[in-house]
């Protein structure tokens, strides 16, 4: 036996097909290691191909749009690194408590980028289960760049219409679940790249030589210093460019690296973008306009509201003190995007949140497996599925539920559990995270289905609980007795036992909805309040202030 | 069908009598057979593989071979007995991975590779996957005996480009 062939030339002596088998198997950590072995292992392991199945194996984007992604960027691995440490992280569904109607955030990958997506509390026709439209409104996006580095535009509206609102990413942690708007100083001189680096090597919320980060300032202050620098970098959207944040079904791919050749410009360029030319090589840094956030906080004023002001506890020297060390850290000042991950208890699955920050927090949505085959998100009505609505024209309110297992500690048997986290009434009667439904899957409910049943028969039906009746107030709804009925692996009715009152529900996959051009757009609201609405409100604010009204009703 | 005997011939020589079902997991062979160029008395010959890496080929398709006859045997067999089947399955790939260098891997891979044996490619790349997984590059060099050819300065400069992928 030839041992002398053994060792380097065993690994080497791979086809490249084969490698890629191998390589499957392997994280992008993996690969770096290999790459890092010798300089003929680099020669095989660090090629397009491994990257391809990188790419793959992150397992957020179909090869399709991957193969389509690549157009715009410089490699699969530039790509694969977008994938990793922006894409995968973010992608999911993000809420926030205030309106109580529902403040859902859904971030799906877009064109060489991932986008927020708002679906707006709203209301839908009989045919809804099978039709399933939504309307959603534009949130944020973060694009990559040529090379694969990163940037960020916040959506919003403004007296002339949509706006966009250029800044950075400040750091994406791989397990994050608290995305937050701020604003970040910077020093005019460095490049972007080491500011990324510097930021990215510190952990959200420490300071060095005690400069105040921007989460300590006081949350009017906050408020204001998001003001300014959006008033002062929001560009212009061009129609019919809008609403356009990923391709649909009958998009062509022209109009995807139109928009996404806009969006790059616009970020390196700011109001002068129309003119300029991109360089192909050139990185994504955008530079913010020299605010000089000193005289414009003199000219605010009167303007500063302290009765917005929810953080009491500061008083008003710290506070002064705070905002000047704050002020002094930086030349200029940018928006910025940060993702980070922060312990958050929740009851039922729904995060406890602080709502006098502009952030959005995380859903823990599970995936359907074997013993949780009903986990996920789902959307439905009052009133029976399919048949019995002829009569029944009018738009009824949708809800978005998220139906998550639980074990519970009274009686130690798994319930399943059904969160509202939309809800598209005028007036919300029970607020944002409340359990519609609790029932027990270890106990079939023996009550017979009220309705016709149009000759389904049931696979399942669990005894429970619905919301309902008594409680103590609008936090604490009480809950009344009720069976959830099976229909189908898709669809779900929970019946209240007295009143006879049924949700029905079907599984919702919003990306499929979404990139089937089935959802129609309408404009944002102003910013910042697009990202977050701080406010405490029970009826529908997203509605009143778009086109969405007057084509409903 | 499963009692027809067709011959192999490896490229040291040595001849093996297998199942042509058992054969027929190699793409190639199964191919050779469709057009019916295998001559009944003569062994088809294999250029690409030697003796000893063409035996643990034929005992791997042999033994899948015998699964896939009891998977038709026992349709109806429980989930449990499925569950054990697998395991024993999996016992026995396992066994089978363990008892051979890594040399012997590379040469069975690129056996399985030119036979086109797609379920053993799978089966070792996942080992040779699982020799480098989580592993540190001074490890995966002396799993593999592979020199470092880089100076420090080549090393931190990789090391720092390539940072995103170990967060």
């Amino acid at each position: 036996m030839n041992t002398e062939s053994f060792g380097v030339s065993s690994l080497l002596s791979l086809p490249e097909d084969v490698f890629a088998v191998v390589s499957r198997f392997l994280s992008p950590s993996d690969i770096c290691n290999l790459i890092l072995c010798s300089k003929s292992l680099c020669a095989l392991v660090d090629s397009e191909k491994t990257w391809l199945v990188q790419c793959e194996e992150v397992k957020v984007l179909p090869l399709l749009e991957i193969v389509q992604w690549r157009l715009g960027i410089t490699s699969y691995k530039a790509l694969c690194r977008f994938l990793v440490e922006v894409v995968k992280p973010l992608v999911g569904i993000w809420v926030q408590q205030n309106p109580e109607l529902g403040n859902v955030v859904y971030v799906m990958p877009g064109f060489l980028s991932v986008v927020g997506c708002r679906i707006i509390p709203q209301k839908v026709g009989p045919s809804w289960i099978q039709e399933g439209q939504v309307i959603w409104s534009p949130v944020f996006e973060i694009i990559c760049g040529f090379d694969g580095s990163t940037g960020f535009f916040l959506h919003g509206r403004d007296k002339e219409g949509s706006f966009l609102y250029p800044g950075f990413v400040m750091g994406i942690e791989k397990t994050c679940n608290v995305l937050l708007l701020e604003v970040e100083p910077r020093q005019e001189k460095s490049s972007c790249n080491e500011i990324e680096i510097e930021a990215s090597s510190r952990p959200h919320g420490e300071h060095e030589g005690g400069v105040v980060p921007f989460w300590k300032l006081a949350f009017s202050d906050r408020k204001n210093l998001l003001r300014i620098v959006t008033r002062h970098v929001g560009l212009h959207v061009v129609e019919p460019l809008s609403g356009k944040l990923f391709p649909a079904k009958n998009d062509d791919e022209a109009m995807s690296l139109e928009r996404r050749t806009m969006l790059l410009k616009m970020h390196k360029f700011g109001g002068n973008w129309k003119h300029m030319n991109l360089e192909v090589d050139e990185q994504l840094c955008y530079n913010p306009m020299q605010v000089d956030i000193d005289e414009m906080w003199e000219k605010l004023g009167d303007d500063i509201d302290i009765m917005d002001d929810i953080e009491c506890e500061f008083s008003s020297e710290i506070r002064h003190s705070n905002r000047q060390s704050f002020l002094s850290s930086g030349e200029t000042f940018g928006l910025s995007l940060n993702a980070s991950y922060t312990e958050v208890s929740s009851y039922k699955g729904w995060p406890d949140m602080h709502v006098n920050h502009y952030s959005l927090y995380k859903l823990p949505i599970k995936n359907p497996v074997d013993n949780e085959e009903y986990a996920g998100l789902w959307g439905g009505t009052f009133g029976l599925p399919l048949g019995n609505c002829a009569e029944d024209e009018s738009r009824k309110a949708l809800f978005l539920l998220m139906l998550t297992y639980e074990e519970s500690q009274e009686d130690n048997e798994r319930h399943l559990i059904g969160t509202k986290i939309l809800e598209g009434n005028d007036y919300v009667e029970y607020p944002n995270g409340s359990t519609m439904f609790d029932v027990n899957i270890d106990r079939p409910s023996f009550e017979p289905f009220p309705f016709d049943k149009d000759g389904r028969d049931f696979e399942h039906s669990f005894k429970g609980k619905g919301i309902g009746g008594d409680g103590y107030g609008f936090r604490y709804p009480g809950s009344k007795p009720g069976s959830l009925f099976v229909i189908s692996n898709d669809l779900l009715a929970f019946v209240w036992r007295k009143t006879k009152d049924v949700i029905t529900l079907q599984r919702l996959n919003l990306e499929e909805i979404l990139k089937k051009g089935l959802g129609s757009c309408v404009p944002p609201l102003p910013s910042p309040k697009n990202f977050t609405y701080m406010k405490v409100f029970y009826i529908n604010v997203f509605v009143k202030s778009s086109t969405y009204a007057t084509s409903s009703d | 069908m499963s009692s027809n005997m067709i011959m192999l011939k490896s490229s040291d020589g040595a001849s093996f009598e297998i199942e042509e079902a058992a054969a027929r997991k190699s793409k190639i062979i199964a191919n050779m057979i469709e057009v019916e160029c295998v001559d009944e008395d003569k062994a088809i010959p294999l250029q690409n593989v030697t003796g000893n890496i063409l035996a643990l080929v034929i005992e791997y398709c042999n033994k899948h071979i015998v699964d896939d006859d009891d998977d038709v045997a026992t349709e109806e067999a429980s989930e449990e007995e499925e569950e054990a089947k697998k395991k024993k399955v999996d016992d026995w790939e396992a066994e089978f991975m363990n008892s051979m260098s890594l040399e012997t891997m590379f040469e069975l891979l690129l056996a399985a590779n030119y036979l086109n044996i797609k379920s053993l490619i799978d089966l070792v790349c996942q080992t040779i996957a699982n020799n480098i997984k989580d592993k540190t590059p001074e490890e995966v060099r002396k799993i593999f005996s592979i020199e470092n050819d880089f100076t420090p300065e080549e090393e931190e400069e990789i090391r720092k480009e390539n940072a995103w992928a170990f967060g």
